[in-house]
């Protein structure tokens, strides 16, 4: 059976199941003496962590750690911030002991094409989307899988001549193929988007995001559970 | 989730039955809008706070449509639909569920799937006469589910509007200050950039800039073309290189232009700030504009026809507020909002207004006018016979 938080004594940790972001969560836990394996073949998705009683590891996408986190389905995962806050826009208020755990580095941003010399700050942004919905009787249209955070940082920022179109891959390709006009995507250097054409808003940067541990109010938790937390965060601090 | 769409079923609709029998009365006719509708019509239409809890989602065809979050675009639909042209006037009401995404726990004021009982006047020349009698119908109604008394609201997004074109200020200066009343808190950053002296021009820039001449801007496309040109930038996206040029030049002109006079933000502010019984509101907004040289005499004597047909018509103790109107971009004038006569009262049992521009918007060939007004009827159910 699989394990899940909201029966069950065992803390239900979710792990990143692909990727660079599997390979140096395992690496971090591993190094603070947290081995973690699979159990089955190597594509099963269930785990346990050597040494620390009490604990089943759940191999999942990073998208599902956050939708799990959000339900409870698990009670500590690994997965990056941009996610979270995506899932949750009262992410503080849902989890707790939130650790920045030193990789998985990327920034969420507003990006607009290059040629848009007239456009380099939000405020920059609302005017020429304001000026755009005059001329064409649409709004400009900007692509994300970040539907959330981008509704919630444009808010913020007063930009409301837009309207979202939901992207799930190559969103940087969008404004090139004309699916849109602008993005709000992740990047760690910049040469995806340059390679695209587009360039980041000055004030454009949401969220500087990179892999974090956190724990969920929404599970259950059992006096096993709470021992193992305090197990696994102590050796996370442990430097 | 809630296993059933409406608790109290029977009761909404021996409701619904008795409001649309007041509608009918008043000549107008029912219809019944399509739930689905296209997503485009919405998002690109009613302002940010709906369009962020319209539920949107792609269908097999990949057509991108929306469960409708209001009543009024639909309906407007249905009249283009039967009358393209849109040369007789129309009037038609409707009753029917609508669905906005609601955060936090569920509240039964705030049903995420409700149901709407209104009506919509279309292409009636006598925009007053019009106005009262949208007003007048929906309370009717009210008042006939067996409401018995009101805290009324109305406003008249038209006013700001006034304000701005009394400026004698730059045309690109006046959108920015229209468009941005409807973007709440954006506003007030807004006037305290453009009251500021001008901050030094981006070095990024200067070399297109220098190249334009705001006294001829048709000449602009040519040189953003060849500075792209040699710095490689391809165009992409919809916007073409006359509608970029179109705001360098503006970018350029704004920084010759004197920061906005301080008298002039100040009145958009105490206009912003603005509440006041309605009988004594039209002659306050125009001393307020007065005092900073603006003459809105045009629009203020509009506000006060409209109050003294209503107080004819029987409504008096109506409050004005400024702000009324900002959540829905169409709006283009009067607006009104009727709620419980408590203490906090609850979200609005009712609100409509003025919309002349949107038929338009929708494929009409002119700007017809157009008003309208619907019944939040759960709540109104819940204003009568108490909470569920």
């Amino acid at each position: 059976m699989t394990p899940d938080a909201r029966n069950g004594d065992n803390l239900v940790l979710a792990m990143p199941s692909k990727g660079r972001l599997m390979e140096d969560a395992l690496a971090l836990f591993s190094a603070r003496g947290l081995r973690i394996e699979r159990l089955g073949d190597e594509r099963g998705y269930v785990g346990r962590m050597r040494g620390v009683t009490g604990v089943d590891v759940l191999f999942l996408s990073a998208s599902e750690i956050s939708r799990h986190l959000q339900t409870g389905a698990v009670h500590l995962g690994v997965t990056g911030e941009d996610l979270l806050r995506e899932q949750m826009a009262d992410a503080d208020e849902r989890l707790f002991a939130m650790t920045p755990l030193g990789f998985g580095h990327a920034d969420v941003v507003v990006a607009a094409p290059a040629c848009w010399l007239d456009v380099s700050t939000m405020a920059d942004l609302e005017e020429a989307g304001a000026m755009f919905f005059r001329a064409h009787g649409r709004r400009l249209k900007v692509a994300t899988k970040y539907m959330n955070v981008t509704r919630r940082f444009f808010a913020a920022k007063g930009v409301s001549s837009y309207r979202i179109v939901e992207s799930l891959g190559a969103t940087e390709a969008t404004p090139a193929a004309g699916a849109a006009e602008a993005i709000v995507d992740i990047t760690s250097t910049g040469a995806t988007l340059r390679a695209n054409h587009l360039k980041v808003l000055d004030d454009g940067v949401i969220l500087r995001s990179q892999a974090n541990l956190a724990g969920t109010r929404a599970a259950r938790w059992s006096k096993t559970a709470l021992a193992a937390l305090q197990t696994i965060r102590e050796a996370l601090e442990r430097r | 989730m809630r296993p059933e769409s409406a608790s109290r079923f029977e009761a909404l609709e021996a409701q619904a039955e008795t409001i649309m029998a007041v509608f009918r009365a008043a000549g107008y006719e029912r219809v019944a809008p399509a739930i689905l509708q296209p997503a485009g019509v919405f998002l690109d239409r009613v302002g940010e706070d709906i369009r962020s809890r319209t539920y949107v989602f792609t269908d097999l065809d990949g057509e991108e449509l929306c469960l409708r979050p209001d009543l009024t675009v639909p309906v407007c639909r249905i009249y283009l639909d039967r009358d393209p042209q849109a040369a007789a006037p129309a009037r038609y009401a409707y009753n029917g569920p609508a669905f906005r995404y609601q955060a936090g726990a569920p509240n039964p004021l705030r049903p995420r799937e409700f149901r709407q009982a209104g009506i919509e006047s279309f292409g009636e020349a006598d925009a007053l006469s019009a106005d009262i009698g949208v007003f007048a119908t929906t309370w009717d109604a009210m008042r006939a589910a067996g409401l018995s008394s009101a805290a009324i609201t109305i406003g008249d997004v038209g006013l700001f509007r006034a304000l701005v074109r009394a400026m004698p200020i730059a045309d690109w200066r006046r959108n920015r200050l229209l468009g941005a009343f409807w973007r709440g808190d954006a506003l007030p950053r807004l006037l305290s950039r453009m009251t500021e002296p001008h901050a030094a021009a981006r070095t990024d820039l200067a070399p297109v800039l220098d190249r334009i001449d705001p006294d001829a801007p048709e000449k602009a496309a040519d040189v953003l073309r060849e500075h792209l040109d040699q710095t490689g930038a391809p165009f992409i996206g919809a916007r073409t290189a006359e509608e970029i040029a179109a705001r360098l030049v503006i970018i350029k002109a704004d920084m010759a232009e004197p920061p906005l006079p301080a008298a002039y933000a100040e009145a958009l502010r105490a206009y912003l700030a603005f509440a006041a019984p309605a009988n004594e509101a039209a002659g306050r907004i125009a001393a307020l504009a007065r005092a900073a040289g603006l003459d809105v005499s045009h629009a203020a004597e509009a506000l006060e026809a409209r109050v003294d047909a209503l107080t004819a018509a029987g409504f008096s103790g109506l409050t004005f507020s400024s702000d009324l109107g900002r959540r829905f971009e169409y709006y283009t004038g009067f607006v009104f909002e009727m709620a419980a006569a408590e203490e906090n009262p609850p979200p609005a049992l009712a609100s409509g207004g003025r919309y002349d521009g949107l038929l338009a918007a929708l494929g009409a060939p002119c700007v017809i006018p157009a008003v309208g007004a619907a019944i939040h009827t759960e709540r109104l159910l819940a204003a009568v016979k108490g909470a569920p």
